[in-house]
């Protein structure tokens, strides 16, 4: 269909099994009209250096579980596949340090490190899809970052290909590391719009010896006691690992309990565990009710639960379109960004399922619904998230409703320096162009 | 501060002092020779003035003007900084933030405090210790450093290596950019604001990008419990395992520090003494933190790798007093050194742990090429080094010996994969070692980034990147060396 006069030029420095026409551009954008499979550094900057000097444009992803996250085009020239640049490079595990190859599955990497008794600190949603580049991309995490952090506290070392076809290290090898500019922050969360991540080295915990998730559900559907317990709870000694409030449309998927349901996670020996659990059960208001789910009844828990964000490479089933919003605000106005989701579902006649960390601020909202019903909660999330003082980004939403809304919400006043460091590092824009936040 | 009408004709001075107040600058020769240097006291230099703003406003008033009149200029906090950040080079405007020294916001259910950069760094964990919080970076120096200077090296001291470092803790900034805009990042401490995580960028930028006249910073809660470990190694050997079976057993100690026989004759000879036999080669301090039911468990695991190590002697505090003294002899060990040697050199270098027998050999030989005494104090449980280089500054030849001994062990760390600094800053001390560790591409990568924020490079010129076109500098040692 396409006469690509260039792709003979991609023949260079890519075999002809390592690229791949594309008939027509994908529903979440974001696409190329030629899918490249570097499998070497090389080879990726390859690619980058010929696009950068003739002008065409690279989208970059990894296995496309975030395809629906940000992007002003619907197809690029090139997309790069990072798909068939994985494997770990190397587990230092005395160090507890991990380099990987950026299209590395997350879960992949976690299985290799699991019989060391090691992992990455880091709860990404899809964990069995998406890949370490992407998660590292796009700043993911789950209800975990209370207890582990997130990306920026793992990531101690990057080799970023830069547009221009550079490789350019940042960071080190060691987990403590302050010789130049902390330069990893700024690819972290930065939607591949400064380079391609090609290796990422990640610092690693052990594995916690048990694990338990005590869940808490409050059928009267009182947010002020929620808050008390919340509050009384943090303020303990205790070390949960996560404190993640779910909705009762979200409970009810998780549970079969359509109350409001605060997932307490604990990781530590176990008598640190059934002590904590105690704690929660002394400071449970008696209208609660609590069950604690452990070994693999945890894992099981665990499991569903990254999979109910929307991912970009399942097609949607059925009419109407989906939405994930990621909203920012800081920790305890989590209770009122989840009660007032529930008044925008109703209001905007969408289903909405969310969850957030009282410990931590972030929260995320799943929308469904008619293109006006979403495009309408999301606008209305947006405004009350602003109202708190946060933010709202939205994680995922077919191209076609990208354009009619800015998924990044305006531009901060400092705009002019997120500007300025895309133009010094890719002046010709030309990875992930209008990805991110004002179009950079 | 004593107030005396400007005697100066310096149109600079006479402006400055509309800004601050006359109260409020320092520009006599005799003022301003306790600003020549920071704690890296091997180069010296004058600075032009020394301004006390008692705001933003009048921070960004003072930078508008050096930067409308192109007067180069730095900001300081407590002068406690080990790598030479603040010291003037070029005859700088000295902003010092120490009157910015206000808490202005606590918020514990939300776990977040807001202060101003000169707040002393320990003086937030007292302001909350009453609630059961603390504020978790804890250099050395917390009793008498800010936090701003913290952000600007982002400092981290013995308990980083379960807490993390200064960035690890940061939620917002409110920053005076080097043309005197003010911008806010992260303002109220809301997780991941949209944009590149300038925060990131900021913290440990040493000054060179932006000057931050408030922070937001993360509060943890005390953990339920502590327990304290010292133990006694007769090899150094020994000692390095016992950390890393420690670290491999699954075990995240809060600090894992380790001192060596000439760093333990030092603490031993000066005000903290705690009666370690002088005759060990090195000694373990751990601590482990959380919950009390699980701290028992991790206890018995340390002592039995311990032993398992041929440790001479391990015993666990039996009392907070007791585990106080040991935690006061270990953080003045820098200090210390003032007991046994005229004038010392502290390094910075970062190792993978597995690497730390091998890396203490090394720093062995190049004692012993050099010809001077070289104590490890250090946080072993991350790697980071602290050689610390004994001289005499006024035998002739011995302080350019011992920098170059001290830039020696850096090039150790970095032959191993690791780095040259940890915690300390690069400053003007380490800027030509960064090409230990990165390219000239990847220099100029980073010295991008700062003409983003400070195109004419009137902020800190000078520090944190090594000399361009040169690839090797002999360090010139300044002629006022004491």
């Amino acid at each position: 269909m396409l006469s690509l006069t260039w792709l003979d030029e991609l023949c260079a420095f890519l075999s002809p099994e390592q690229m791949e026409v594309n008939e027509s551009p994908h529903p979440l954008g974001n696409s190329g009209a030629v899918t490249v499979y570097p499998q070497t550094e090389e080879e990726i900057a390859a690619v980058l250096r010929y696009a950068d000097r003739q002008g065409k444009k690279v989208v970059v992803m990894g296995r496309g579980t975030k395809r629906g996250f940000g992007g002003q085009r619907e197809q690029a020239d090139i997309l790069l596949s990072l798909e068939n640049y994985a494997g770990i490079v190397e587990h230092a595990a005395a160090d507890m340090m991990v380099t990987v190859k950026a299209g590395t599955v997350f879960g992949d990497l976690q299985r290799e490190l699991a019989p060391y008794r090691q992992k990455v600190a880091l709860d990404p949603f899809w964990p069995d899809e998406a890949t370490v580049g992407g998660v590292i991309a796009a700043n993911d995490s789950g209800p975990k970052r209370l207890g582990y952090g997130a990306a920026r506290d793992s990531v101690i070392g990057l080799r970023i290909v830069y547009p221009n076809g550079t490789v350019i290290r940042s960071g080190g090898k060691v987990v403590k590391n302050v010789a130049g500019y902390d330069m990893n922050k700024l690819f972290i969360g930065a939607m591949g719009t400064l380079g391609v991540l090609s290796e990422v080295t990640l610092k690693l915990r052990p594995l916690a010896k048990y694990e338990s998730v005590v869940l808490l559900s409050f059928p009267s559907g009182d947010v002020q006691s929620i808050h008390s317990f919340a509050v009384s709870f943090l303020d303990t000694m205790m070390e949960p690992i996560c404190f993640e409030l779910l909705t009762p449309t979200l409970a009810e998927r998780l549970t079969g309990r359509p109350v409001y349901t605060l997932v307490i996670g604990f990781e530590d020996v176990e008598k640190a565990v059934h002590y904590q659990e105690q704690w929660v059960e002394r400071l449970c208001p008696k209208a609660a009710s609590m069950a604690v789910l452990a070994g693999e009844e945890a894992e099981a828990f665990w499991r569903t639960f990254y999979t109910i964000a929307p991912n970009g490479r399942l097609t949607t089933s059925g009419g109407g379109v989906e939405a994930a919003v990621k909203i920012g605000v800081v920790n305890l106005d989590v209770l009122s960004v989840l009660r007032e989701s529930e008044l925008i579902a109703d209001r905007c006649h969408v289903q909405i399922e969310a969850h957030g960390g009282l410990g931590h601020g972030l929260c995320q909202a799943y929308v469904r619904g008619s293109e006006e019903g979403v495009i309408a909660a999301v606008e209305e999330l947006r405004q009350m998230a602003v109202r708190l003082g946060g933010y709202a980004v939205v994680r995922h939403l077919p191209f076609f409703l990208r354009q009619r809304i800015d998924v990044w919400g305006g531009k901060p006043a400092y705009f002019f320096l997120l500007e300025g460091i895309k133009r010094k590092i890719d002046p010709n824009k030309t990875v992930n162009d209008q990805r991110f936040i004002g179009g950079i | 501060m004593r107030k005396r009408p400007i005697a100066t004709n310096d149109p600079h001075i006479r402006a400055l002092a509309r800004i601050v107040g006359e109260e409020a600058i320092l520009y006599r020769k005799e003022d301003l020779i306790a600003y020549d240097c920071d704690g890296f006291t091997v180069h010296r230099h004058l600075p032009k003035a020394v301004v006390f703003p008692n705001s933003t406003e009048e921070v960004a008033a003072v930078v508008k003007y050096c930067h409308e009149h192109e007067l180069p200029f730095l900001a300081r906090g407590a002068g406690t900084g080990l790598s030479g950040g603040a010291i003037p080079l070029n005859g700088e405007v000295i902003i010092s933030l120490t009157r910015m020294k206000r808490l202005l916001h606590v918020d514990l259910e939300n776990r977040r405090a807001v202060v101003e950069p000169g707040f002393v760094n320990l003086k937030l964990t007292n302001s909350v210790a009453h609630r059961g919080y603390y504020y978790a970076p804890d250099p050395s120096s917390q009793y008498c450093c800010t936090i701003g200077g913290n952000v600007a090296e982002n400092a981290g001291g013995a308990h980083c290596l379960k807490y993390g470092v200064t960035t690890n803790h940061i939620l917002g900034l409110e920053i005076v950019l080097p043309d005197g805009e003010v911008i806010e990042i992260g303002g109220n401490g809301v997780p991941d604001p949209p944009g590149y995580d300038l925060l990131g960028l900021l913290t440990g930028s040493e000054g060179t990008l932006g000057i931050v006249t408030k922070i937001t910073v993360r509060l943890l809660k005390n953990p339920e419990a502590k327990q304290t470990v010292l133990a006694y190694f007769d090899e150094v050997e020994d000692a390095s395992q016992t950390v890393s079976d420690i670290i491999s057993a699954g075990i995240v100690p809060a600090a894992l520090e380790m001192m060596d026989q000439t760093a333990i004759e030092a603490v031993e000879a000066a005000a903290f003494p705690v009666g370690h036999p002088k005759d060990i080669a090195a000694l373990l301090l751990i601590e482990v933190d959380g919950i009390s039911a699980g701290i028992g468990e991790q206890i018995d695991d340390i002592l039995t790798i311990c032993r398992r190590h041929h440790v001479r002697e391990v015993k666990v505090a039996e009392s907070e007093e007791e585990r106080a003294r040991w935690w006061a002899n270990r953080k003045t060990g820098f200090g210390a050194m003032g007991a046994i040697s005229p004038d010392y050199l502290v390094q910075d270098g970062v190792i993978p742990r597995s690497r730390l027998p091998e890396v203490l050999r090394e720093i062995a030989n190049i004692s012993r090429k050099y010809g001077l005494r070289i104590a490890n104090i250090f946080h072993a449980g991350d790697g980071n080094l602290h050689p610390l280089v004994l001289f005499d500054a006024s035998q002739p030849g011995e302080t350019e010996r011992a920098l170059a001994a001290g830039s020696e062990c850096l090039k150790a760390c970095a032959a191993v994969g690791g780095s040259i600094t940890g915690e300390h800053g690069v400053g003007l001390e380490k800027k030509e070692e960064m090409r230990f560790i990165f390219s000239d591409e990847e220099i100029l990568a980073q010295t991008a980034i700062r003409d983003v924020f400070n195109p004419k490079n009137l902020l800190n010129a000078g520090k944190l990147f090594p000399t361009p076109g040169r690839c090797v500098e002999t360090k010139q040692v300044s002629s006022t060396v004491k």
